[in-house]
């Protein structure tokens, strides 16, 4: 096929990538300076300011905190996601059509809202923990995610497999982890991934969530910057970016970067 | 208006790979002529060709003398008809049909003229104001059809026009296809798997395999007298026998098979036989008899096709697919002679 | 038991929806209905504040002009990016799903580095004698849009990355064989098919800066305040939990209110869905 472009469409969208990746090197280039103050080009390259974030208990402990977050949250999600995707696909006919719209509602309730409904009818009504209001907010938060890319891939999946393994005499349940699963595996891992990196950067539920003693680690670095304006924040950036890095590269090994482009 | 198309001498390359090989097709004003082989032969990409998505490595595509190899696809002028319809689904059938006259500058009452007159010889002049998906299939591919010859163009193309429609739309679309054509007397390229398709509606079949034209003749010819081993077994002979002969006898020639085999052809029903040559038979051009002459088989299963009975035959000179008459079905085991029956058969020479 | 499964297997995610989302919530809203001073006194007070009124269009005006940029700059691209070789498309793809990834915090605080006193636009300014006094740039109207366009600008493009590519191959060549050009193409074939989804990207984006925090918080700060960052200043800051709510309550509605009414209006107008 004979592609012809614009030239200027051509440079245009050149520009449009330098914005889109343009800012992201810069905070790597502040991240290396060996100056006490934010500049670019870095003058001096150092790796100091990434000792700094291990050196400020605070960023130790919300780094912990945000993984730990992350993990629960997303874990919930799939667990009462996937048999709810499943339920979607597999009796689509007995289901009214309003539940998947419930189960996207998360997005469309904006993430600011929620974490301070959370905040004012949750947890300060029944004193929760701080830990487990973070939790809740965060798998609801990520709960849309996990159900819609769980269906999307079960909606390739042909239901007879499932039957034809039933009717080969093996028990239901069995057959979800034998035959099921393992055909949607990819779905989980994506599921898994997006969930997961959505809960790390989340900031609009959790800044109403966080409170003495625990804080995530984007809140974490929206206080540092309140009061210092150091490359540390550069560095805690490019750490966040290297995780996107390594969740891209996992991606990239066990689906292809095709993955994306869906 | 009709112009005759030249194809000279081309080579096309997906990537690296070579997809047609010096590939040369004539056709003359007003005819149609299709492009038959098995997906991947390169019949698609032909048209791709001249249709402009795809750029030839090297050769040359001319339209009534005018050369059109590195002319971008809108300025091509080429009516084209794709299989799945291709139809826009944002535009009303009126639009869709219109489409092409807008781009040429031809609008308001002229535009409405011509595209209710074409919808009208499509009969589909009461669904001017739908949109595409409330059709059936058939009145797509009417649709489609007439939104390819209301611009006039002197080339017309189509790409397996028919393969999404059900078996008997099908049969009816393929005469209409052809009246529409023979009316209009536009030059046409049809794309096609279907040999029926392709044999009951062209003026001449190309029957293509690896990037190449294995034969180009009227369909009678292609089906009576193939030329080659590859078109004798596309267009149904079963069996091909190789035979040298071992003594001729004026017209008579007797013939040698593998494992000893000896046939007895006569020039006058076959035509004149080279030494060495292919005998290839339908299942039909083989009887299964009880006589004396023939090839001895020994027959396997059996199958029933409505007007004979079909044998898988073990014979010295392989195996061979025969038919045998209602009135005798012959059990797994039983020993015959197969017989070539001329009408049914045909000469090859060595390639 | 069949009958039933479809609930069964949905109900955990139902009631963590139910309980936790959809009650606390419209407790949220309800509270707002309920105030000693009378049913809809906290939504007079708001709209009766000159400051919350500028707030509220402060907040369309910047997600209004986001959603235009990021429509033009992200469809552009993404028609680029969907013509491109399959490499290049996967490259580009990658760099435009990367800064996605990359949470909100980050991306805004490259724009502090960019757009600060004596940061790299006022440096790279000042060294080619454009200006002699470094300009400020940050906590303006422009700031928030720019970091709000970089933010939205990848989610649009992979969106409709995904809408073009729907777009079958054989329109196109319909469309070029019928004769035409390829800016007709593009303005009668490819733009018509397109506007379901660039109906969607616009609606996400909408919402999306709508509802926003961190960006506004930082880039814009207390000069440039939206509702989001006034609803967590009135929460947080001032505790008037009233006020907060009845802030959360006309966010809720104007969102839902735009999605529901153009979903509504994209499905109308997708022709390929019928």
């Amino acid at each position: 096929m004979t592609r012809n472009i614009h030239p200027v469409l051509i440079a245009l969208t050149v520009l449009v990538f330098i914005f889109l990746v343009g800012p992201l090197v810069i905070v790597l280039g502040a991240a290396l300076s060996d100056t006490s103050y934010l500049t670019f080009p870095p003058q001096g390259l150092s790796l100091r300011w990434f000792e700094n974030i291990f050196k400020i208990e605070a960023f130790r402990r919300t780094i912990v905190t945000s993984l730990e977050i992350a993990f629960l949250s997303t874990g919930i999600a799939l667990l009462v996601g996937v048999p709810a995707a499943y339920a979607l696909n597999r009796y689509r006919i007995q289901l009214p059509g309003w539940l998947s719209t419930l189960f996207i509602l998360p997005v469309l309730v904006p993430e600011l809202v929620l974490g301070f409904s959370l905040l004012k009818n949750v947890a300060t009504q029944f004193h929760a923990p701080i830990f487990v209001s973070l939790v809740l907010g965060h798998s609801l938060l990520v709960l849309p995610y996990v159900v819609r890319v769980i269906s999307a891939s079960l909606a390739a999946f042909d239901f007879s497999i499932e039957e034809a393994a039933i009717s080969l005499g093996s028990p239901r349940l069995k057959t979800f982890f034998t035959i099921l699963l393992p055909n949607v595996r990819s779905g989980v891992i994506a599921a898994f991934i997006l969930a997961f990196i959505t809960s790390i950067n989340d900031v609009s539920i959790s800044i109403f969530l966080t409170g003495p003693g625990i804080s995530t680690l984007p809140i974490q670095i929206l206080a540092h910057m309140e009061q210092f304006f150091d490359p540390t924040v550069a560095s805690v950036s490019v750490l966040l970016m290297g995780l996107t890095v390594a969740v891209m590269a996992a991606v990239e090994r066990t689906l292809g970067l095709t993955f994306f482009a869906k | 208006m009709t112009q005759a198309l030249s194809i000279q001498k081309i080579t096309a390359h997906y990537g690296t790979t070579k997809v047609l090989e010096d590939l040369s097709l004539e056709v003359a004003e007003g005819e149609l002529v299709s492009l038959l082989g098995a997906s991947g032969c390169g019949k698609t990409t032909t048209l791709r060709l001249v249709a402009g998505f795809l750029e030839p490595t090297s050769g040359k595509i001319e339209l009534g003398g005018k050369d059109l190899t590195r002319l971008p696809p809108h300025q091509r002028n080429i009516g084209l008809v794709f299989q799945n319809y291709a139809l826009f689904p944002h535009l009303s059938v009126a639009d869709n049909v219109g489409f092409g006259l807008k781009q040429r500058g031809i609008s308001g009452e002229a535009k409405t003229k011509r595209v209710n007159a074409m919808l009208e010889r499509v009969g589909l002049a009461p669904f001017g104001d739908r949109l595409p998906g409330a059709l059936s299939g058939g009145q797509k591919q009417r649709v489609a059809l007439a939104r390819a010859l209301v611009i006039e163009p002197p080339l017309l193309m189509f790409d397996e026009p028919l393969s999404n429609l059900d078996a008997k739309l099908r049969v009816d679309m393929r005469v209409e296809i052809r009246q529409l054509q023979r009316a209009n007397g536009t030059t046409s390229v049809y794309v096609t798997h279907d040999q029926e398709e392709a044999f009951s509606i062209s003026d001449r079949v190309a029957i293509m395999h690896a990037g190449r034209i294995m034969q180009l003749d009227t369909p009678e010819t292609l089906y009576q007298r193939p030329a080659n081993a590859f078109v004798a077994r596309f267009v149904g002979f079963e069996n091909l026998i190789p035979m040298t002969v071992a003594a001729r006898d004026g017209a008579g020639v007797t013939a040698e098979a593998a494992g000893g085999v000896r046939l007895t052809l006569s020039q006058d029903q076959f035509g004149a036989i080279p030494d060495n040559f292919t005998l290839a038979c339908r299942a039909d051009g083989l009887a299964v008899t009880a006589g004396a002459d023939g090839i001895p088989a020994t027959l396997g299963l059996r199958t029933y096709l409505g007007r004979a009975y079909q044998y898988q035959c073990d014979t010295p000179a392989g195996h061979l697919t025969a038919n045998g008459p209602l009135t005798r079905p012959l059990d797994i085991g039983a020993t015959a002679k197969l017989v070539p029956v001329p009408e049914q058969c045909t000469i090859l020479a060595p390639e | 038991m069949k009958r039933f499964a479809g609930w069964t297997l949905s109900t955990p995610a139902t009631l963590l929806v139910l309980v936790f989302l959809i009650l606390p919530v419209l407790a949220t809203i309800v509270t707002t209905f309920a105030t000693t001073a009378g049913p809809f006194a906290p939504y007079l007070t708001f709209f009766g504040s000159g400051f919350r009124r500028t707030v509220l269009w402060r907040t369309i005006q910047i997600s209004l002009a986001t959603t235009a940029i990021s429509l033009v700059i992200g469809f552009l691209t993404a028609y680029v990016v969907s013509r491109s070789p399959g490499w290049l498309k996967s490259i580009l793809i990658v760099a435009a799903v990367f800064p996605l990834l990359t949470g909100v915090v980050v991306r805004s605080f490259a724009w502090l580095i960019i757009l600060g006193k004596n940061g790299i636009l006022n440096s790279a300014l000042l060294s080619t004698g454009l200006i002699s006094e470094p300009l400020s740039m940050l906590y303006t109207q422009g700031a928030v849009i720019t970091a709000m366009v970089y933010l939205f600008v990848p989610l649009m493009v992979l969106t409709l990355v995904g809408v073009l590519e729907a777009i079958p191959d054989d329109l196109l060549q319909a469309s070029a064989s019928l004769g035409a050009k390829p800016t007709a193409t593009f303005m009668q074939v490819i733009l018509p098919l397109a506007v379901p989804g660039l109906i969607v990207g616009a609606v996400l984006v909408f919402t999306g800066s709508f509802t926003a925090y961190a960006t506004p918080q930082l880039l814009g700060g207390e000069a440039q305040m939206v509702m989001g960052t006034l609803m967590y200043q009135q929460a947080m800051v001032t505790f008037d939990w009233v006020s907060a709510s009845t802030i959360a309550a006309i966010m809720v509605v104007i969102t839902i209110a735009i999605v529901l009414l153009m979903t509504r209006v994209a499905r109308r107008l997708n022709p390929m869905a019928v």
